[in-house]
């Protein structure tokens, strides 16, 4: 029967037992670095060391502080961003005025139609995110409670806040 | 300590162990980035590129002590940083040692008669291995102390001392 395992490597050993061996090899090696870390290394047991670490100072309240879930946007906008322009500068480098000697010249010629298309293509993908986050109010810090932008809801819910409004 | 520290006599096994025990961590000693005082700027040319104490293996000053194995205490030690420095020698993890440089580290150096805030030698606080005196040591001084400290470990093992029979 045609399989998996039928499939011959250099040596007439099977596909199947090649990847055997190998993750074998793979466990035996991280399972392998465990256990002997753990047979020879010093355990010493210390409050201190359950302690968080602020440069020697007595630890004020503990490490695990709840941060303000819209940083998560600020941090996912920021590396959008940040992508666009990592990749956005090479390529206007290159394409735009950048200069090549003899047969790269007439390459860079030749494709550079091509990566203007794949630029715009990239840009317009980054744009939907854009209006997205436009469009739901992530560039606002103030966020609004239960539906998008509306000055008079907004307006009506800041001079009546009665219980459930928001919604 | 270890499941294997004090378990064996010397034997074949162990004296193997212990020498590639005592090779790894005497060749891989990650000071920490700790300076108190002026034998600091000691310090620092010792890991920049004229004197490089990244050729012994402990040129990766880590900025927490737990990524530590080495604390430089290097300057004045006063009273008010006392409980600090006793609280980032029990957050380094084991194997853990000390080299008090200068003077003032030492034994209060220049304050040691009229410096009310000095403490008086910094093995008052935690375990010294090596002394490295000078005011400043120069950097020399700083990495023969650390060779020091590499010979002190290479002499180390983890063999139960032999029973009389």
């Amino acid at each position: 029967m045609p399989g998996p395992a039928c499939i011959l490597a250099e040596g007439g050993t099977s596909l199947l037992q090649v990847l055997a061996v190998f993750a074998g090899a793979a466990f035996l090696m991280a399972f392998g670095v465990l256990v002997f870390g753990q047979l020879v290394r010093p355990r010493v047991r210390h409050p201190d060391k359950d302690a968080a670490y602020e440069c020697g100072e007595q630890p004020v309240g503990p490490g695990w502080v709840q941060f303000d879930l819209r940083f998560y946007v600020v941090a996912l906008v920021f590396l959008v961003f940040d992508v666009e322009i990592a990749l956005f500068y090479p390529w206007a480098v290159v394409f735009g005025g950048g200069t090549a000697p003899g047969a790269a010249w007439e390459a860079l010629q030749q494709i550079r139609g091509a990566a203007l298309w794949d630029m715009l293509f990239f840009f317009a993908v980054i744009v939907v995110g854009f209006i997205y986050l436009w469009r739901f109010g992530y560039l606002d810090w103030v966020r609004v409670v239960g539906g998008r932008l509306d000055e008079d809801k907004v307006g009506a819910t800041r001079q009546a806040p009665a219980p459930g409004a928001a919604r | 300590m270890g499941w294997i520290q004090n378990r064996f006599e010397e034997n074949l096994v162990i004296t193997s162990l212990d020498w590639a025990l005592n090779w790894a961590k005497s060749n891989s000693l990650w000071p920490m980035t700790f300076g108190l005082a002026c034998c600091a700027i000691e310090m620092m040319a010792t890991g920049a590129a004229r004197f490089d104490i990244d050729r012994f293996g402990a040129g990766a000053f880590r900025a927490t002590p737990r990524q530590s194995d080495l604390m430089i205490v290097a300057g004045t030690v006063t009273y008010k940083m006392t409980s600090r420095i006793r609280r980032l020698y029990n957050q380094m993890p084991e194997p853990k040692y000390v080299i008090a440089m200068g003077a003032c580290t030492i034994g209060g150096g220049p304050y040691f008669k009229y410096g009310y805030h000095v403490v008086k030698g910094v093995d008052l606080i935690v375990p010294v291995d090596v002394y490295v005196p000078g005011c400043p040591p120069r950097p020399e001084a700083l990495l023969e102390g650390l060779m020091r400290l590499q010979d002190k470990i290479r002499q180390g093992t983890i063999a139960r001392p032999a029973q009389p029979a």
